[in-house]
């Protein structure tokens, strides 16, 4: 049997299931169960049995989703510790005339703070805000580039969360519960949507600051769902994706040809065992040796114009937060659906220089503020910020208290871990621009007007890629789950 | 026409036949199959609305007695025997789109509606779902008391699975070639291929018997422990490190190499959960019962800054008991932590009475672990001894106990994290009480009754403090006034006899005061724990002091391997359970005790109200789901899925089992006639022929059972993470045969791990350290290694029950370029290359034959060739791409013969042929 018959035997095969296959939105519980390694889709639930499915078809092939959506992927930027809202857009001049004040008991009583113990003091802003834009919104000036953008962005003045320490907050807001064990919003859209470029994941994780999220590499984990749909970390250090390159000494040939032999002698054993399991194996050594070209290619910026280089602020070769942000960009380009950046080092207690927000926090709001600026304008003049959703934000805010960490006034000026209400933006992919979404008390602790949850976000991210976040659902442990649990709508009011 | 047709056993026949098919068609005396017929259509088109998280308009389906109560309406909407003035019916009936059911969704069809007529009009029975009835013996089919087999090969398993192939016309397919089950039952049973001793004895030998021999020495071989781990430490979220923001290291392996004792002695399956679940509870516990309890201590312990550790107790109990059910018993509970179960008749209460089980154990989601498990070693073993005879010597029977016990758990002691109402004092790092300059803690609820000395673990930078202790209020007058000098060596031992005559429950003020402290923010001294003890006996005896001594040396610092485990509290410190409302911690509602899910509650011999109790239920021979969870997991280590696919889920949302009454009698013949033997258990299943059979598969099968439920042929399963890797260190020669001990470190690239605040390094083994199995390889949850989770190995957060198997693009590169993949294809060259004699095609088959146990063929071998012969002129051309790929000096001197022909082994460890299972 030749290669080519093969193939088109496989074609066949995945067609005939195919047509038998229910797709999202056809089906009321939404994706069935996986099996044998295989996608299995079927939405016969009530006998839990797969009758349908397909042995060959590609899990990552690209699928639609419930609606046309109007974004087409996403890039999350999650600053890991979560950065201070009264530091860059919830301007509170009201704190700053109540600064070295005790803090009111009403806002204490009862209250659990993760650091802070008996009374502490309020602290006014440390920075000065103005009105930008057309939109007139307040920026601090920690962020002297992003007045550019913002009138292209919606910021949400009042997430709210329920988790104040970081690891379960960052799984939250990722997987939709602060537990282990779920699969996060990168695999949820990988799993309804596919992948569109097949030499590249689906699904994409960048580091920077030195450290994993506290959370660790389950924030771009699978949890129940199938491997396949995990974040794929790329790495500006080493191999770009882990054991992507040949072991040294070896070069593109040779390693074609040693595919080559592979994938003829497993031809040759599907022969013998007539498995469709084998086919896929092949086609997946095929689009490994494919990704070895396509992920360098793509990971490298040192091809980029020096202009790009000067609007992003970035070197080629360092790890930084601004080289995967321009990372980011090339990778949406380039069809990947999800990217999630995760930047350390924003936990300003103030319990050191680098955590004070007159010092360290300054120093990475400016690492970041120029490449996130940049993103935005780079994604427009490419025509790409409509169908890219650009979305920034920690896993909770900071408390408009000065940390006095163990009762004891912290050396440094810091706040501590705030779960009530924290400033997120999103721009791009059917977004408002120019918006302002929420409010807080004059001293910025509580929401008072356009609350929105954790859940909310999520529900709103999905639907801009054209999900009904009830019905992306999986079945497992004998009932359908989905990303945002049992809560959460889409924040209607932003979406242009 | 012939005349049968016009008999009445002919129109039986075909009405029967007919009705099996669908017998609405026919009127029949059958009464309605509600498990078969009626459940599925209520799980499906009716319970989301009227079950048990939602009883739109008071109606509920989920149990007999809510569907037939009134309802919002004031009526019930099923009045049994009267389906026509029941408004269930006339609602599925209704003209009116808002009235009709179910609610803006596509009706019911004429048929469905018919059976709940039916239904109802037949009384509106309810039935227990199969799996929460026990398991009865079954027939076996074709066979009455005596079973008939075509041939030897067969056994009891083989006539289950030929009826239901006959019934879908299809055929079992011929037994697999010898070479083929030797690789096949190896890497089953031991997880790796056969070391030579036992291939070459299986291959000699002509007889009938070679196959159960190999077998039997298959399981007795001490690799099959390992094997079976792998799979069990899934289940218990085994992991080296204690999860979540740090994930800083926990020392647990002594668990894992319980395990592999208990495999390998085959310990009964009952006493081996038994010992896991309870082991601490069992009179005179060992040791290693101790250790078997560490199954539960493998939660995650949250160490980050400013957490709060009852939260995080809360989790970790809450993961217990949904590990308990969803592994051990094949059933999801954790829904019912919200609300009561929307499918299965479990009620939201019955999960806190549950979870009553797990809620006294010790453990808080303290720093250190606590309870630890102390194996004392070199000095401590002699010193424990001494101490252990002195209080043999003067103390009576149940001081003998307390004192053996707070040696080697280092309980009862109060963890000073307790510590609440504070004035400048603090819970540092939430690790440890502090109390500074003038400061203030309390210690809630402490018993005193029959207690005469306070020992404290604790640490201090100055001389000359004062710990002065009230009780009951910050002004009563001093209880115990404590001078504290500065402590040796991180922690120290205060002792302190109590007041004569103390007695009761009370909150214990600390006050910690040192005029050398200049500001108030100085710390004074911390606190590990307090322990309230009977006096130490011997107190008039010459040596007292001697041996008293070593006592509080062996308390306080011990030479010992620690190990988590689980210990209740005692009776004065028992923790109370309450139902949380919609599973908020926060929101503690009704109180309740330890109990079963009323379901169960008939199994009366069930008496005690701890997890001991809750163990002998879980083994007793009427449970009926933890055997059918276990030999459907087996089956699914055999035969790549699960006689209910759904492994975690025997429920009523979980699969349909496939082949009910095999499953039946597999799990009656493993609780009775193999007394819980796992091993017997796998020999009955290898020795099948269903389990011999060829994997090739058919054109008819492939269409007909394109996922082989009904097993025409072998199923042809990937190679589990674990097994992939071990299997190609076996065929390197490069396995280590090491057993047991702490896990270890082989190659993984840099910057992998990168946790925040936890400077720890992936530092590599040194030796034969690099080569050992997987199971010993070092498991940091939130950054598991890299290549098993390519190969969808669980990160062992919370119990994994399943793998689903994935086949992608990052698999074939780890096995392409990961350096240890590299490594052992140049080690596999090498060995190949050592015996001069052979030419180049003898060596790839002999490196063929080595990967996957089978003589290869012409087609193949001529690949191969190929790629040597144009590896070799291209690394002949580019010396320096040699000195590339050979590291070592010795390999330099084979040149480019060895790096050409590694490129051919490396092609070898990556054929679809090596990492599956034929």
């Amino acid at each position: 049997m030749t290669k080519e018959k093969i193939q088109l035997e496989a074609q066949r095969t995945a067609l005939s299931y195919q047509t038998r296959r229910h797709f999202l939105g056809k089906c009321r519980t939404g994706m069935g169960m996986m099996a044998m390694g295989s996608v299995l889709d079927s939405c016969n639930l009530f006998s839990g049995n797969n009758a349908d499915g397909s042995l060959v078809s590609n899990p990552l092939s690209p699928r639609a989703p419930h609606f046309q959506g109007k974004a087409k992927s996403v890039i999350f930027l999650h600053m890991a510790g979560a950065p201070s809202q009264l530091e860059m857009f919830d301007y509170k001049p009201e704190l700053q005339k109540m600064d070295g004040l005790d803090c009111p008991d009403s806002f204490i009583q009862g209250k659990k703070f993760a650091f802070i113990r008996g009374v502490p003091k309020l602290l006014g802003p440390q920075a000065s805000f103005k009105q930008y834009g057309q939109s007139g919104l307040w920026l601090s000036d920690n962020l002297p580039h992003f007045q550019q953008v913002i009138d292209d962005v919606t910021i949400l003045k009042a997430v709210n969360t329920d988790q104040f320490n970081h690891a379960p907050a960052q799984l939250l807001m990722h997987c939709g519960t602060p537990r282990l064990g779920r699969p996060s919003m990168g695999s949820w859209v990988t799993y309804g949507l596919g992948s569109e470029n097949s030499n590249l994941p689906g699904f994409v994780v960048l580091t920077s600051g030195g450290r994993n999220p506290d959370a660790g590499k389950s924030i771009w984990g699978s949890g129940f769902l199938p491997s396949v749909y995990q974040g794929v970390q790329c790495r500006s250090e080493g191999d770009p994706v882990l054991f992507l390159e040949d072991p040294n000494g070896f070069d593109r040939d040779m390693r074609k040809a040693s595919i080559e032999a592979i994938n003829n002698v497993n031809e040759l054993s599907y022969n013998e065992y007539k498995d469709p399991e084998i086919l896929a194996r092949i086609s997946q050594y095929e689009m490994a040796f494919k990704m070895q070209i396509a992920v360098p290619d793509v990971m490298s910026i040192a091809d980029e114009p020096a202009y790009i280089h000067e609007m992003y602020g970035t070197k080629p070769g360092e790890e930084s937060f601004a080289n995967n942000v321009l990372l980011a960009r090339k990778l949406v380009e380039k069809g990947v659906r999800f990217v999630q950046l995760f930047d350390w080092g924003w936990d300003s207690h103030g319990t050191g220089e680098d955590t004070a927000l007159d010092k360290g926090f300054i120093g990475k709001c400016l690492q970041t503020d120029k490449a996130v600026s940049a993103l935005l304008l780079d994604l427009k003049q490419r025509g790409l910020l409509e169908e890219t959703l650009v979305v920034w934000g920690g896993e909770f805010g900071r408390t408009p208290m000065q940390e006095n960490r163990d009762g004891k006034q912290n050396s440094f000026k810091g706040r501590d871990h705030h779960s009530e209400a924290f400033s997120m933006w999103m721009a791009g992919g059917g977004i408002k621009a120019g918006f302002s979404y929420g409010e807080t008390d004059p001293i910025g602790y509580n929401a008072i007007e356009g609350k929105v949850s954790v859940y909310d976000v999520q529900a709103t991210i999905l639907k801009q890629l054209g999900f009904d976040h009830e019905q992306l659902t999986y079945q497992f442990q004998g009932r359908p789950f989905r990303l945002t649990d049992v809560f959460g709508k889409p924040i209607d009011p932003i979406i242009a | 026409m012939p005349s049968i047709i016009k008999s009445p056993l002919f129109l039986t026949i075909l009405g029967l036949t007919l009705g099996l098919t669908g017998y609405y068609f026919f009127l029949t005396d059958e009464p309605v199959d509600y498990n078969a017929e009626i459940k599925p259509i209520i799980n499906q088109k009716c319970i989301s609305c009227h079950g048990g998280v939602r009883q739109k308009g008071g109606f509920s389906l989920l149990f007999r007695d809510e569907a037939l109560s009134p309802t919002a309406s004031g009526k019930p909407a099923i009045i049994p025997g009267d389906a026509k003035n029941s408004e269930m019916i006339r609602r599925l009936y209704h003209k009116d789109l808002e009235e009709r059911m179910p609610y803006k969704e596509e009706p019911l069809s004429k048929q469905e509606i018919k059976l709940l007529t039916r239904w109802i009009d037949e009384g509106a029975k309810f039935e227990t779902h199969w799996a929460y009835k026990s398991v009865q013996p079954q027939k076996i089919p074709g066979g009455g008391f005596f079973s008939f087999f075509d041939n030897d090969d067969e056994n009891d398993i083989d006539l289950f699975i030929d009826k239901k192939l006959d019934e879908n016309n299809l055929s079992r397919s011929d037994m697999a070639d010898k070479q083929s089950l030797l690789r096949r039952a190896s890497l089953d049973i031991i997880g790796i291929p056969a070391p030579d001793s036992i291939a070459q004895k299986y291959l000699s030998d002509p007889s009938n018997k070679a196959y159960e021999h190999l077998i039997d020495d298959l399981l007795a071989s001490k690799y099959y422990g390992e094997r079976w781990t792998s799979l069990w430490m899934d289940l218990a979220r085994y992991a080296d490190t204690k999860g979540y923001e740090r994930d800083y290291i926990r020392s647990i392996w002594r668990y894992r190499d319980w395990l592999i004792k208990s495999f390998n002695q085959d310990k009964p399956y009952d006493q081996f959960l038994t010992e896991q679940l309870a082991g601490d509870l069992l009179p005179n516990a060992t040791d290693e019962q101790f250790i078997a309890t560490a199954f539960h201590r493998n939660t995650m312990t949250n160490d980050e800054g400013g957490t709060d550790n009852e939260e995080f107790r809360t989790a970790a109990i809450i993961d217990r008991v949904n590990t308990t059910w969803e592994t051990l018993m094949g059933t999801s509970f954790a829904c019912v932590q919200c609300h009561s179960h929307p499918y299965d008749p479990f009620k939201h209460e019955e999960y806190y009475k549950f979870m009553a089980y797990f809620n006294n154990s010790r453990d808080e989601d303290t720093y250190d672990d606590y309870p630890l498990l102390r194996e004392f070693r070199n000095k401590s073993i002699s010193q424990y001894d001494s101490v252990m005879t002195w209080i043999n010597l003067y103390g009576n029977n149940d001081l003998k106990t307390y004192y053996s016990r707070l040696l080697k758990t280092g309980q009862q002691c109060i963890n000073s994290l307790l510590a609440d109402s504070m004035i400048n004092a603090a819970l540092g790092d939430t690790k440890f009480l502090m109390l500074r300059k003038s400061s203030w803690a309390r210690m809630k609820a402490i018993s005193l009754t029959n207690k005469s000395t306070l020992l404290i673990r604790y640490g201090s930078g100055n001389d000359n403090g004062q710990l002065t202790i009230r009780l009951d209020s910050t002004s009563a007058k001093p209880y115990l006034k404590i001078k504290v000098d500065k402590s040796k060596g991180g922690w120290s031992m205060l002792e302190v006899d109590l007041p004569p005559g103390s007695t009761g429950v009370h909150d214990l003020y600390l006050n910690y005061e040192n005029s050398k402290l200049k500001s108030k923010d100085d710390n004074g001294m911390r606190f590990d724990w307090f322990a309230f003890t009977p006096s130490f006996p011997g107190k008039d005896q010459k040596d007292f002091t001697t041996y008293h001594d070593l006592f509080i040396q062996t308390l306080n610092r011990p030479d010992a391997e620690f190990t988590p485990i689980m210990l209740d509290n005692p009776a004065d410190m028992k923790r109370k359970t309450y139902v949380f409302e919609r599973g908020n911690w926060l929101l503690k509602t009704k109180q309740v005790e330890a109990g079963l899910p009323e379901l169960f509650v008939n199994d009366k011999d069930i008496q005690l109200r701890n997890r001991l109790g809750l163990a002998q239920w879980m083994t007793s021979k009427t449970n009926p789901l933890t055997a059918r969870t276990m030999v459907n997991r087996l089956w699914e280590q055999l035969f790549g899925q699960g006689l209910v696919e759904t492994l975690e889920d025997l429920g009523s949302q979980g699969a349909n089992p496939t082949h009910p009454e095999l499953l039946d009698h597999l799990a009656y013949l493993f609780m009775n006639d193999d007394n819980w033997s796992v091993k017997k258990t796998l020999k009955r299943m290898v020795m099948s022929a269903t389990y011999r059979q060829s994997s090739k598969t058919t054109g008819k099968a492939k269409d007909k059972d394109p996922l082989n439920k009904y097993y025409s042929h072998a199923p042809r399963v990937r190679l589990s993470a674990e097994q992939v890797r071990d299997q190609a260190l076996a065929i390197c020669g490069a396995l280590s045969d090491k057993m047991y001990g702490p896990s270890v470190m082989p190659y993984q690239p840099d910057g992998i791990w990168r946790s925040p605040y936890d400077g720890r390094k992936w530092k590599q083994s040194d030796g034969e350290d690099q080569y050992r199995r997987a199971i010993y390889t070092y498991w940091k949850r939130t950054s598991p290694y890299p290549s098993m989770i390519s190969f969808d190995g669980s990160a062992r957060e919370v119990c994994a029950t399943r793998r689903i198997r994935t086949n992608t693009p990052l698999q074939a590169l780890t096995l392409l370029n990961d350096s240890t993949y590299w490594d052992l294809s140049v080690k596999l060259a090498q060995n190949l290359l050592k015996d001069k004699s052979l030419s180049l095609e003898q060596r790839i088959g002999k490196g063929y034959a080595l990967a996957t146990g089978h003589p290869i063929n012409e087609q193949k071998t001529k690949a191969f060739q190929q790629l040597y012969t144009s590896s070799f002129q291209k690394l002949e051309k580019e010396k320096e791409k040699i000195l590339g790929m050979l590291s070592d000096s010795v390999y330099r001197k084979q040149g480019k013969e060895l790096a050409a022909f590694a490129v051919v082994t490396n092609a070898i460890l990556n054929l679809d042929e090596v990492i599956t299972k034929n």
